[in-house]
């Protein structure tokens, strides 16, 4: 049952996940925008953030089993050795785990915009850990 | 004539499975469980290592017969969130009168919910916590919180697992979740008393009350072993009243649409935001 073949997954995109990320894109610069790509079974985010000086450019993916499986978000432009990052420049946004005691991520609150609102926040500790060797987010550690 | 389906037949559904149809009120049974038994199940199960290799269902269905000959039960060898397999699901919701979750990952009990908010059914969840530790039983009926509202209180303010901090200071490091299993003492434990709730809210609704249904919590958490920094003492009932979330993303009312018009519309929003 995914999100793009079952009723409830097509609500919640249409009543939920468009609109944020149509509010998100509004007043933004195009390049900075959210563009949604269907690819398969899943919707793939793609965007640009820049927390600082810097331009990243990213894709969130939103699994057929969305929302009740967390978003998978992953760095496109290069980055160096850091800690939080998994393989493939995935972002360690909701701590592993699929149950409920052991992730973060919490369908009946969170959007695909607060997946894409953690990646900036991630983005400012990674530069931030570059800089002075600390991951600011004490709740990560 | 009251009827349960019920979604999940392992360690602790069948446990709810069988004290249910031990209860002569209830006359039908319909079970969906798609797994085969396998010799990792015996420790914690009713059935011995014969069994192994059979479908759960087809056991569960005989066991039942066995215990109670008149009862007419209904087996569903279906994944329940499977597409091919919703049909045949949502017409056992449809004929039932109340619905039991048994099943131990969450975006099955989110499906779950879903259906039986579709079908307007109350139902009833058990969850045994990672060692066995304690456990949780909610009940749910049509207008209330649905398991979004729960799932999310529960994470925001009920402590139930410590687990040691994972390291992430190596790039590319995979945390592998730990999930210990809890005894067959506890899972049986959880189990009757989430037996016992379904039983209580099938003898509300057979007497046509589902709105005034009251055992005293939405939600009960009940240790069954005294943890550092989880749980102060053993055996004690933490009973949690949650009400329905205004905010709530999974149950908040969508707008109205027929399946066409969603179908319409989702391709004007992927066309939109594809080029923006």
């Amino acid at each position: 049952m995914g999100l793009l073949d079952s009723e409830a997954g097509k609500r919640r995109l249409l009543s939920v996940e468009v609109p944020v990320i149509e509010r998100y894109n509004v007043g933004r610069d195009p390049e900075f925008r959210i563009r949604m790509v269907r690819q398969g079974c899943n919707l793939v985010l793609c965007y640009r953030l820049m927390p600082t000086h810097n331009p990243y450019d990213l894709e969130t993916r939103l699994y057929s089993s969305y929302p009740m499986v967390p978003p998978e978000t992953r760095v496109l432009t290069p980055l160096r050795h850091c800690p939080h990052l998994l393989e493939g420049q995935t972002l360690c946004l909701w701590r592993q785990g699929s149950t409920r005691t052991t992730s973060r991520w919490d369908p009946a609150k969170f959007t695909a915009v607060f997946a894409i609102q953690a990646a900036w926040r991630w983005l400012a500790c990674y530069e931030l850990w570059h800089e002075t060797g600390e991951w600011p987010l004490p709740e990560a550690k | 004539m009251p009827s349960i389906v019920q979604v999940g037949a392992g360690s602790g559904g069948m446990v709810v499975l069988d004290l249910a149809s031990r209860d002569e009120r209830v006359t039908r049974i319909t079970l969906i469980e798609p797994d085969e038994y396998k010799a990792r199940n015996v420790a914690r199960h009713y059935f011995g290592g014969e069994a192994v290799g059979m479908p759960k269902a087809r056991l569960a269905a005989a066991w039942l017969q066995n215990v109670r000959p008149d009862l007419d039960v209904q087996v569903l060898q279906l994944d329940l969130t499977a597409a091919d397999a919703q049909p045949a699901i949502e017409n056992a919701i449809q004929s039932a009168d109340l619905g039991v979750c048994a099943v131990d990952n969450e975006p099955a009990k989110y499906h779950w919910d879903a259906l039986m908010r579709k079908h307007a059914k109350p139902w009833t969840l058990g969850e045994v916590l990672s060692g066995g530790i304690g456990g949780f039983i909610h009940w749910f009926v049509p207008d209330g919180p649905c398991y979004g509202c729960v799932a999310s209180f529960l994470q925001r303010e009920v402590t139930v697992d410590k687990p040691a901090t994972p390291d992430y200071s190596q790039p590319g490091g995979v945390v592998a979740e730990v999930t210990v299993p809890a005894s067959k003492t506890s899972i049986h434990a959880i189990a009757s008393l989430h037996a016992q709730l379904t039983l209580q809210l099938l003898e509300h609704g057979m007497a046509g009350e589902n709105k005034g249904f009251d055992p005293g919590f939405t939600s009960l958490l009940f240790t069954l072993a005294s943890v550092p920094d989880v749980f102060e003492e053993a055996y004690r009932p933490h009973r949690l009243r949650i009400a329905r979330s205004a905010e709530c993303l999974i149950c908040r009312p969508p707008p109205l649409s027929s399946s066409e018009d969603l179908d319409v519309a989702l391709d004007q929003a992927l066309a939109r935001l594809g080029h923006a």
